[in-house]
């Protein structure tokens, strides 16, 4: 009986994966076809630099998600971190130390927004709304509305710099992925989060402790979307208080396209790899083939739906 | 005994808030309350208390529509082109305008309803799409040039009764008696007080919860309208966080996340409350960045004293613990 069950389940995760690879598959055929300089070496480097930011947001954002929540507030948690640790690095303090500071930020905006979902039973979308709508606030009144610019070299290597030839983000994504399939499949905390989102009740009398459990995920989102957010203003060598508006649309495409499930418990890193390789070919394609870059946020918005229909429909 | 403080404190709330505020604002700055200021007050916000008012009606019934900004900028975009690029009556242009809010919302609650998405997925996914549309179709420019007639819904008065104002009020009034007076409102607070119970008594769930996410796609769209209609032209990036406003105006008139508790009349106040923060802030020359913060706050603050007096109650959150 219990053998059955999961023969069934894997089964059905078999053709999830494998039906979203094939899709990705099609999606790169299709866009080498139509046009020339898809498959080109500085284009498709270009993919992978775009998904790394992306990618890393996705991790924080999957976790959050496999505990039956939501993180909206990641674009302006990501702006704020970097204003402010972009204004540091220009005052003169050492790179490392505003980097540090990044990551704290991100992760202490993350520690809020899930201490509102914890200690106040605030639904998640409302307090990650609220606190969207603060960190952009905080970014434009820190900066007055203007972008923070010109960085030192070694503040920017995170987002700029090349190892062997290859973009430091890609090292960096790589290893968020590597520290998210690690956290998730072979530690306790990695089950937990699991058991959290499969049922919080029964997680609860399990004695687990979940409202840490909950809190760690949404301090992993913040500080993510920091660590995200060092690489583009390292690329950009800019930091605007209105930088990222939006991303929490790419990321959450990137995990429910990897079958992450909104009813919690249910999603693997390797669907979410695909899911942000989806999203990054995808923009990317669209931008080649001169779709107008309002069309863009349709075809996101589109995506969330048809590909959360999709599960629904073969779960 | 508890239950019936819980409401009282619910219901006293918003007019506690309210009075608090405008006491405050009287005192600090002598603009504030003026008769003029006064109705702008109340012709201002029209858009933000007619979409409190779908938004009521969505989170009765235990939903939520995080689309309404993007509505209310692609419908009143679409009314404003209809008229400045076909050159059709603006009567008939705001009615296809009101038409296409209804299909929004429709689509969101077939997404909702037959597509089994959470509420605030599938509407988020809406504020996308509708957005996206509204910057293709005004290529991202305003559109103006929109005639008297159109204007006349924003900028016009009968008999010095200025016309959003009588907009609203009728909006209000009739969707009072809806959910009070009607079948479908009885219909609308049985579903949000349990879904599975009133499928039992054999209620026609699905279909009351399509037309409670029509009804706000297409107020979201008459919003627009008079949004567009008061400032002369159709802003691509108009009511941007228009869907913060309308949330926070419904909490604090005492209408639960969780559905099933709350009335139009509250949400209205909360409306006027969220207004009036607006406008006594920028009397009190609070720049656009900081009032930004300030509404963050409230609405985490609004959503935190209803889940306190919930508890206080003794209701329990249903999606809090289990499911």
């Amino acid at each position: 009986m219990a053998s059955f069950a999961v023969t069934e389940r894997s089964w059905k995760a078999l053709l999830q994966q494998y039906g979203l690879f094939v899709s990705f598959l099609a999606l790169c055929l299709l866009l080498s076809l139509a046009t020339d300089r898809f498959l080109r070496t500085e284009n498709l480097l270009n993919v992978l630099r775009q998904a790394s930011i992306n990618g890393i947001i996705a991790v924080g954002m999957m976790l959050v998600i496999l505990t039956r929540g939501i993180d909206l507030s990641v674009g302006a948690v990501l702006a704020l971190a970097c204003v402010i640790a972009g204004d540091a690095v220009r005052q003169g303090w050492p790179s490392l130390i505003a980097i540090v500071l990044c990551l704290a930020l991100g992760g202490s905006m993350g520690l809020v927004s899930g201490t509102l979902v914890t200690r106040l039973n605030i639904p998640p979308f409302i307090a990650t709304l609220g606190m969207m709508t603060i960190a952009r606030g905080l970014a434009l009144s820190y900066t007055q509305g203007q972008p923070v610019t010109g960085f030192p070299a070694d503040f920017r290597w995170l987002g700029a710099g090349t190892l062997l030839g290859i973009p430091v983000p890609i090292f960096i994504v790589s290893g968020i992925f590597l520290l998210g399939y690690v956290l998730l499949e072979l530690t306790p905390l990695g089950r937990h989060v699991f058991a959290y989102g499969d049922n919080p009740s029964a997680a609860h009398y399990s004695g687990l402790s979940t409202r840490q459990i909950v809190l760690f995920v949404y301090v992993l989102s913040g500080a993510l979307s920091a660590l995200a957010g060092l690489i583009l203003v390292g690329r950009l060598n800019s930091a605007a208080p209105t930088t990222a508006e939006g991303y929490e649309f790419d990321a959450i495409a990137a995990v429910v396209v990897g079958g992450t499930s909104f009813d919690g418990g249910q999603g693997t890193m390797w669907g979410t790899i695909l899911g942000v390789l989806l999203i990054a070919v995808l923009n990317n394609g669209m931008n080649l083939l001169n779709v107008p870059s309002e069309f863009q946020t349709v075809v996101k918005g589109a995506v969330i739906a048809l590909a959360l229909l999709f599960y629904k429909a073969i779960r | 005994m508890s239950l019936s403080l819980s409401r009282l404190f619910r219901r006293s709330t918003v007019f506690i808030f309210l009075l608090v505020l405008v006491v405050f604002f009287s005192l600090t700055t002598n603009r504030f309350l003026v008769g003029q200021n006064l109705t702008n007050i109340l012709v201002q916000n029209s858009h933000v208390i007619l979409t409190a008012v779908g938004m009521t009606l969505v989170m009765l019934s235990g939903g939520i529509d995080l689309s309404v900004g993007s509505v209310a900028a692609l419908c009143g975009a679409l009314s404003a082109g209809l008229v400045a690029r076909n050159g059709l009556p603006a009567e008939i242009a705001i009615v296809l305008g009101l038409v296409a809010g209804f299909g929004l919302g429709l689509v969101n609650g077939g997404l909702v309803v037959y597509g089994k998405l959470p509420p605030f997925v599938a509407t988020l996914s809406m504020l996308g799409v509708a957005r996206g549309l509204t910057l293709a179709y005004t290529n991202s420019r305003p559109i103006s040039n929109l005639g008297d007639a159109y204007n006349f819904w924003g900028r016009g008065d009968v008999l010095g009764v200025p016309m959003p104002l009588i907009v609203w009020v009728t909006v209000v009034v009739l969707m009072t008696y809806l959910l009070s007076q009607t079948r479908f409102g009885l219909y609308v607070y049985a579903i949000g007080g349990s879904e599975e119970t009133a499928r039992l008594a054999s209620v026609p769930v699905n279909r009351v919860k399509m037309v409670t996410y029509g009804l706000s796609g297409t107020l979201a769209a008459l919003a627009g309208v008079l949004l567009t209609a008061r400032v002369y032209s159709a802003q691509p990036q108009a009511a941007v966080g228009l869907e913060l406003q309308a949330i926070t105006a419904a909490v604090l008139g005492g209408v639960s996340l969780f559905g099933g508790v709350g009335n139009i009349p509250t949400a209205v106040f909360g409306a006027l409350l969220v207004g009036v923060l607006g406008n006594g802030m920028n009397h009190l020359r609070v720049a656009s960045y900081p009032q930004q913060i300030i509404q963050g706050v409230v609405l985490v603050l609004a959503v935190a004293i209803d889940m306190a007096t919930q508890r206080i109650g003794g209701h329990k959150s249903k999606r809090g613990s289990s499911s």
